[in-house]
């Protein structure tokens, strides 16, 4: 399998999770195991660009496939525009959701660059954090959007990515960005011409 | 480590059965293993191969025929399922019911199958494709399709016998101008199994609405269709929530109690009839 553009090869036994594979086999500590059970996306990272649970999935399951964990954010040790976002909504607390939380909301803005509020609650909605109370989850997403919005003008690939993917009813709903703070609500062009 | 079992990934159904039949008993399907490894990790499985279906072709299907008919394979994820455009056209309750299950980065790998297989009183699945008329395609010796009433026996019980394997869940074409709407009452949103689930179609050319409901018996329920045209449309949510209640046998259990089921069920049998009657999901 391919982890954060390394390829990587080894024989594993086949009851071992892909999440016991990234920690204890390649030292990639940053995804974190919480329940085990898929309940509290710790362990979230992408697979083939999806966010999965990686406690949930098997080392063998993941034979070929390409695989993002949170050491894959930084480039060159300068943080991603997520993570800085992360950091400066006050987002990070004890920190043992975030690593998850970081790849739950790269799925979304991969998928979906311009979220709306639900889409994003919608997207975090596998992920618990017992510190923030999630207000400063939700605004750093919406930024890291807005600033990724800005940075990257829309393309027609985006714009026909964007109304392909999406949760059931984000469409129809009306564009709501209350978690959006209003400094950045300025600065962020609207999708889509919307 | 999940546990010490081998681990088999056949590209084709024959392969597959050839697999479940050697290791007799002891494999177990895996597709989604969103279910599979909770139980291995409690203790409820210990399998001695896992025979991986999700790079079978065949199963990776997901086909809308022109009459509206859905196959959907044994390998389509639940999100594959309601990100399809065609689905989500004519069978709107069966995209509800399956954007209710669980979060995002589960549906990524939970698939619609296994949720059948798995055979929970409260799949969330089972009482919209009750609604729809769905069947479900077993090969083994030979091939069946069972209709779902017959393919869900009991609490995680199913028809299938231990070297068989699901491939498909077939929906019939819906009638035309069908409506679906599925509801279903949880304590947490994405992390909690349903209390109580209705689904219903509705056909508004002969007035035929067909209920199903979940969490509320040792199987999904599929209720005795009824006839909401003319004055009787006025007694449908009535009527309906006495069919439901009449057939429901829930438990009292962490989640809920029998009686509050109860209430829930009758609530939603209520609020799907009006749904359906107003129009069903958007």
């Amino acid at each position: 399998m391919t982890v954060n553009g390394v390829v990587e090869t080894a024989r594993v036994p086949a009851g071992l999770t892909l999440l016991e594979f990234l920690r204890g086999w390649l030292h990639l500590t940053g995804t974190k195991e919480g329940c085990s059970i898929g309940e509290c996306g710790a362990c979230t990272v992408l697979l083939d660009g999806k966010p999965v649970t990686a406690c949930l999935v098997l080392a063998v399951e993941a034979d070929g496939a390409t695989v993002e964990t949170v050491e894959g954010e930084a480039t060159d040790g300068e943080l991603s525009a997520l993570q800085t976002a992360f950091v400066e909504a006050g987002a990070v607390q004890c920190g043992f959701c975030t690593p998850g939380m970081i790849m739950a909301a790269r799925g979304l803005l991969r998928r979906n660059p311009d979220p709306t509020d639900e889409e994003i609650v919608e997207a975090i909605a596998g992920n618990l954090c017992r510190c923030t109370g999630y207000e400063a989850i939700l605004r750093a997403v919406c930024v890291a959007a807005a600033r990724q919005r800005l940075d990257a003008p829309l393309t027609g690939e985006t714009v026909a990515s964007q109304s392909a993917g999406g949760s059931l009813g984000g469409e129809a709903g009306s564009k709501e960005r209350r978690f959006l703070p209003r400094r950045e609500a300025r600065r962020a062009p609207r999708a889509g011409g919307r | 480590m999940l546990g010490s079992f081998g681990y088999e990934r056949p590209s084709t159904i024959d392969e597959a059965l050839t697999l479940l039949a050697e290791c007799n008993p002891g494999a177990l399907v895996l597709a989604g293993g969103t279910d599979l490894f909770v139980d291995v990790r409690a203790g409820r499985a210990s399998p001695r191969l896992l025979v991986d279906v999700k790079r079978i072709d065949a199963l990776r299907r997901l086909v809308v025929d022109v009459e509206g008919g859905v196959s959907i394979g044994a390998a389509v994820t639940l999100n594959e399922l309601l990100e399809n455009r065609r689905v989500r056209e004519v069978l709107p309750g069966l995209c509800e019911a399956a954007a209710s299950i669980a979060t995002y980065p589960l549906r990524n790998r939970a698939t619609a199958v296994g949720n059948l297989c798995n055979a929970s009183p409260a799949a969330d699945l089972a009482p919209i494709l009750l609604a729809l008329g769905a069947s479900i395609v077993v090969h083994g010796d030979q091939e069946r399709t069972l209709p779902l009433p017959q393919f869900v026996v009991g609490v995680k019980r199913t028809a299938m016998r231990a070297h068989e394997l699901a491939t498909r869940v077939l929906v019939p074409p819906p009638a035309s101008g069908l409506r679906s709407t599925f509801l279903k009452q949880q304590r947490l949103r994405g992390h909690d199994l349903a209390v109580a689930s209705v689904a219903g179609t509705y056909d508004p050319g002969t007035g035929r609405m067909q209920i199903a409901f979940g969490s509320c018996a040792p199987t999904p329920v599929l209720v005795a269709p009824i006839e909401a045209k003319g004055n009787v449309a006025e007694r449908a949510g009535e009527d309906v929530a006495r069919r439901v209640l009449a057939a429901a046998a829930p438990i009292s259990d962490v989640r809920a109690s029998a009686d509050y089921r109860r209430a829930v069920l009758s609530v939603l049998a209520r609020r799907v009839v009006t749904n359906l009657l107003e129009g069903g999901s958007p």
